[in-house]
Formats: C-alpha cells, structure tokens, sequence
C-alpha cells in the first residue's frame, strides 16, 4: 500500500479537521446527557444486547415434550458442516419408536465458523442457533460444548422444546 | 442370437436373456426392487416396467424374456407416470423414516423417491403401523414397517440357503415380513438377507449405527477367512474399517459370503493391533519399531548355526511374501527347518455345501506350492522331535493372523516354548505368548498380494490403508532379517 500526499494548503492544516472532530463528540456528548434512549454505545459488559431470534448465535439443541434429546443422530448437520466440527456418536435407544440417538454430540465451537448450515440440514428442528452470542472462557476453557450444555444450558430454562413432534405424527397417522 | 431396440439402441443378447438383464447389461437405467440376478423371479414390486412395442399396456421387464426383434422402452411419458404411481404405492405405509434408518444413502427406495419427490403418500388414509426393531437373533434386526414386501429375503432363505426361515405373514396391507414366532435368522449366510433388502428392513446389528455410509470408501479384495476366498469389498474411512460386503465374483462366490467371514475386519482395526514390536530384555519387555527390532534380531542370529533355526508358516500370507521370504532369507541363510503349520488337516476337506471350507486359511496352496518348489516341504514331526530334543535355538514362527481360527493355538505355543529362543510374527497381539520378539504384521486390508485359493486359482488382495503403518509386511521382515535394507520399489508391499 502506497500513501499518496495530496500537496494541497487545506489538507497540510490539520487544526481545522481536529476542531469539526471534537465538534461532533461535543454535539453526541450533549445529546447523549439530555436523550439518554436514543444513545448508540452500550455499557458492556452490564448492559448486553439483545439480537433478534433468528441471529445464528450459539448452537442449541432442541428437546421433545418429556425434556429428553429432540437430535436421531442422523449425521446430517455433520455432513454437512463445512467446518467439520460437529462430532456425533449414535447409539441404540430402548423405546423402538426412538430407535436411534445420539450418546454423544459435540460441537467445537473454536473451529465453528456459523454458517448455520447445520440448522438448515437438521430434518427434525433438533438444532437451532439462537441469539446468544457470548461464550467467554479463560484459558484452557472447554470450548467444544456437549450435549448438556447445547440442551440443559441455564440460559436455556429446562430446553427448548422442538416444532417436530413424533408422537403427534404417529398420532395423526403419518 | 437375438436383437432387440432398448430405448432406442440396438443390441445383441444371449438367447433367454431376460430383459431386465439387457437392461442393465446395457448400462440403462431401470428401477427393480424384487428383482434379485442370484434368485429367482417374483415379480412382485411392478418397478420394472417397460414399453414394448406392439403391446397396449407396459409390462414387467424381470419377467420378460427377450424376443427378437423386441422394441423396447423405459423412458416413454406414460411409463415414467406408471412407475411414479407404483412408487406411490409402495409409499403408502413406508414411514419414511431416513434420519434413523441406517440403509439411507444406498437405499434404492430413498433414490427412487428423490428422483420422483414423492415425499408425501398421495393417500388420504392413515398408514398402518407395524412393529419396528424386531429382534431377529445375534445379527440382524428387522422393521416390518420399512419391508417393501418385496420377498428377496423370503426367497434367499428357500433358495440359496434352503433354511427357509422368514415368511411373509398376514394378507393385505397388514402383511409383514417375518421368521415364525420371531425365532432367530441365525444361519451362517443370514447377513446376506441385509445386503439384499433393497430397503432397511433388515439391517445388521454389527454394522448398526456405526457409520453412515456416505462417510466409508470401498475396495475389493478377498476375504482371508478360509480357502473359498469369496470376492469382498471392504468398508473403510479414516476411523477404520467397518464392514465387508460380498462383491460379485461369477466363478467363485457368486453374489454371497458366509457370516463368520463378515467379522473379519475387527483385526485390523486399531484398537486390537499389535501397535510396537514387543523384545523380551533382561528388565521386563520393551517396546520397539518393528523394523528396529527386526534388525536387532537379525545381528543377533547372524552368528547362530542355521541347522538350529527353525521356521514355521501359516498359510496366511500372500504368494510375493512367501517368494521373498525364501529368496531373500531362507535360501541364501541355508535354512532348511520350515515347518508348514496346518490346523486340523484332516478336516480340510470339510465343506458346508455352499462357501465356508473347513481350511480356515486363505492361501495354504500358494504355500504349499512355494515349499515343494523350493524344497523346503518337511514332516511337522520333525519339528515337534527336534524341540523335544532341545535342537532347536531360535524359532520363527510366522503366525497366523486371523488367531480365532486355530483352535489349536494354546497347545502349540505350549510346544514352541521349547525353542531356546521364539520369535512371532503376527498383526495381534497371543493371549499367554512368551517371545523374545514380538513382531506387529500387517493386515491382508494393508497390502497388495495374491492368495490361491482352494481350487488353485489366483486371486488378488488390495491395499486400502494403513491402521499401524510402522507394521511389516512379511516380505519386509525378509529383506531386514537377512540383514538388508526395504527396497524402496519392487515387490515389497
Ligand atoms: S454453524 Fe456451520 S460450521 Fe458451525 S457447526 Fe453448524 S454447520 Fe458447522
Ligand atoms: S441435530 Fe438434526 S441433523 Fe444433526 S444429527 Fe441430530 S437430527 Fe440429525
Ligand atoms: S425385508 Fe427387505 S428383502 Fe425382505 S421383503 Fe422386505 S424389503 Fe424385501
Ligand atoms: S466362505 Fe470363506 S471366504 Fe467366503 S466369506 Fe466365508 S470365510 Fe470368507
Ligand atoms: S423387479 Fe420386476 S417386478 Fe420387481
């Protein structure tokens, strides 16, 4: 990269650009003291901003009814991750009507780039990326999430419950 | 011979070649569930459908047999609209439950239905439920609700078998496949049942949610398991194998392999690998690369009188490791002690009338040719009177890989101890084995090779990939044992 000089009189003074500079942080400033709703910045991290439910933030998985994994362990958001971080193990389920789920389901939040395709690939609404956005962790923090913490999560509240319900397709015959 | 128009193309066939056949002779496509080139015809899934000239209404093309001069068709409006409508109706009560259902990805059903977006039955019905994980013995499950009712299985069962296990129950839309009283489909030819449902009706316990199987590769080779040697493919990624498949093979397997075969990817995989040659110290053992260790070996019975060494073979090794293995060690080293291992000779002959022979190793005729040829053919007593009498200072025993099948194992590491000194050769680990070395193999998934089979002919084995690459292969051990180096090129797996 090249930095071109224009040899111009106004641009060698920088007083004037440093003078309408402050004058706009002044202008802000008062604005903010005396309209205190319509201010832009946030006092992170005390006050957090809310994104819209279909932002793709943090990875959930979804629930049945009973509270139990809503995830058949079909492997399809695993192909289809571009990244590859979505690691999965299925395992035979006792009721025949579940028949197939997964004993462990493992993102790798590090090398997850957000792309949702995951969600998009899911046939049964078990994966979903919802608005939460912050996942800090000191050093050595475990950044690969498991099944409880994408299900059971506190700020989950107990799981979110999935659209596609089994039994209600069993029940209408479909 | 006759000719006939198959969409367009004219071709020739051999006299009674059923259509369905020139079809796919030719490369068309034609959708067929029921159809089976190994069984009989039954005609029951209408998939096949076809155009023939001449004729107002289509007809099936399995059941056809070829006419001269037939003008035929598959690809016309009116069939495409029969055999979307015959989709239809196999998917009236199909739950179409692909997300766990462990066929999905070569399931003809699900390919058909993809390529017609029959989604949805078209039927304003419920579907009839039927029983789902049936639990048909040790091997295989079975979904009544998936059956396509398509009898493939049914007819394996009376034809190829003649055990004649599974039946089809109930009439109308409530018939469903099943054994009487859900007694166990345990023969050893069950698993073939999996392979053939074009469905996942019935699906093997062993393979069951493992993998799915968009993530494994294939490749042909033969299986180890006895001197039939069915052509197999094997399934595999970069976690290991998972599976063996028969492949077709007119001469010799034909569409089948035997159960007992189908376990015989376990080995190789990591997790029951010998991973390090084992060498007996004076302080407990200690690990070693196997081509280290090998070396040592060979500075160590450099000085040996060869009259004391003695070798032992198993007929598990491929024809280009039994040549190097004579004409890189056994020959130039003046060996002459080689001993032919052969569990239950006298059963040998065995054979259960279908695949399985009772002479558990792959290629005990390459073997035993390469001995005769070298000379080197001498009496197993021979053996057994020479350790008695102490007169044997190092043994090498070239050890079976596929242990389970040598009943005999315990009793003869018994009788090798006498050896001064016992080196094995073996890709796993021996249950109760005292060597001084350890020597990890590879697996016959691991290189190239030829076996003889028992009718003398010569098939080859494939390399797919490495599980313990630092593992030798026998001709390796031959080239470091007679103390020179792994040509880079050649023979060497
Ligand atoms: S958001 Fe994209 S990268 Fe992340 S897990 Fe889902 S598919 Fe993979
Ligand atoms: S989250 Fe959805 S797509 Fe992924 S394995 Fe579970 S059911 Fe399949
Ligand atoms: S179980 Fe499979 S092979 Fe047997 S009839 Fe049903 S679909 Fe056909
Ligand atoms: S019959 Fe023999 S070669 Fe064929 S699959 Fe069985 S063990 Fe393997
Ligand atoms: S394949 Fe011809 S009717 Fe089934």
């Amino acid at each position: 990269m090249s930095i071109v000089k224009r040899g111009n009189l106004k641009n060698s003074w920088y007083l004037p650009a440093i003078l309408s500079g402050l004058g706009i942080t002044f202008k802000n400033m008062i604005l903010n003291l005396f309209g205190k709703r319509k201010m832009l910045t946030l006092n992170y991290p005390e006050e957090k901003y809310e994104y819209s439910p279909r932002f793709k933030g943090s990875h959930v998985l979804t629930v049945k009814k009973d509270g139990s994994i809503r995830c058949t362990a079909c492997m399809l958001c695993a192909t289809n991750c571009p990244a590859d971080c979505i690691t999965i193990i299925a395992s035979e389920h006792d009721d025949p009507s579940v028949e197939k789920y997964p004993i462990a389901y493992e993102i790798d939040t590090l090398r997850c780039v957000y792309c949702g395709f995951c969600e998009e690939a899911c046939p049964v609404d078990a994966i979903r990326m919802g608005p939460e956005w912050q996942m800090p962790g000191i050093n050595g923090a475990n950044f690969v999430h498991d099944i409880r913490q994408l299900a059971k999560r506190p700020n989950l509240k107990g799981g979110v419950v999935s659209v596609l319900d089994e039994e209600e397709r069993h029940k209408a015959g479909i | 011979m006759p000719k006939v128009h198959i969409n367009g193309k004219e071709i020739e066939v051999a006299e009674g070649t059923r259509l369905i056949d020139a079809f796919l002779q030719n490369q068309e496509e034609i959708a067929h569930y029921c159809y089976h080139p190994g069984l009989s015809v039954a005609g029951v899934c209408r998939l096949c459908m076809v155009e023939i000239e001449g004729n107002p209404r289509p007809q099936i093309a399995c059941n056809t047999i070829v006419q001269d001069g037939m003008k035929v068709t598959n690809k016309s409006e009116s069939i495409k609209e029969s055999v979307k409508w015959v989709l239809d109706f196999h998917l009236i009560n199909h739950p179409l439950d692909c997300p766990i259902c462990d066929q999905a990805g070569e399931c003809e059903l699900q390919e058909q239905y993809m390529k017609f977006g029959q989604y949805d039955p078209e039927m304003g019905e419920r579907k009839v439920k039927k029983r789902k994980v049936v639990d048909l013995g040790s091997k295989i499950v079975l979904d009544t609700e998936r059956c396509i009712l398509c009898s493939r299985c049914v007819r394996f069962t009376d034809e190829v078998t003649k055990t004649k296990e599974l039946g089809i129950f109930n009439r109308g839309d409530h018939a469903e496949i099943g054994t009487f009283e859900d007694k166990p489909l345990n023969n050893n030819y069950a698993v073939n049942t999996v392979d053939i449902c074009p469905v996942g009706a019935l699906t093997s316990k062993d393979f069951r949610f493992k993998q799915r199987v968009w993530y494994l590769q294939d490749k042909e080779t033969i299986c180890p398991g006895c001197s039939t040697g069915c052509s197999v493919k094997a399934y595999y990624n970069e976690k290991g194998y998972f599976r063996l498949k028969p492949a077709f093979n007119e001469d010799n397997n034909g569409y089948w392999m035997c159960d007992e075969g189908r376990a015989l990817y376990r080995h190789a995989n990591k997790e029951e690998r010998l991973l390090q040659a084992q060498v007996k110290a004076d302080d407990g053992s200690s690990h070693m690369a196997p081509g280290a260790a090998t070396k040592k070996l060979a500075a160590e019975i450099q000085g040996l009188d060869k009259q004391k060494v003695a070798v032992v073979v198993t007929g598990q090794y491929t024809n280009e490791e039994y040549d190097q293995l004579i004409s890189e060690w056994l020959k130039p080293a003046a060996i002459q002690q080689v001993y032919h291992w052969k569990n239950k000779e006298d059963e040998w002959g065995d054979f259960d009338g279908l695949l399985l022979r009772r002479d558990r190793n792959p290629n005990s005729k390459g073997l035993q040719d390469r001995l005769q040829k070298a000379s080197l053919v001498n009496d197993w007593s021979q053996l057994e009177k020479n350790l008695e009498a102490g007169q044997v200072d190092c043994l090498v025993v070239i050890g079976p890989e596929i242990q389970a099948y040598y009943d005999d194992m315990q009793d003869k590491l018994k009788l090798f101890q006498k050896a001064k000194k016992v080196i094995w050769l073996s890709s796993n680990p021996v249950e109760n084995l005292v060597a001084d070395y350890h020597i990890p193999m590879k697996t016959y998934l691991e290189k190239d090779g030829t076996f003889v089979n028992y009718s003398g002919k010569e098939q080859k084995i494939q390399k797919m990939q490495n599980i313990v690459s630092q593992a030798l292969s026998l001709s390796d051990f031959a080239y470091l044992i007679a103390g020179k180096e792994i040509p880079l090129t050649g023979a060497a797996s």
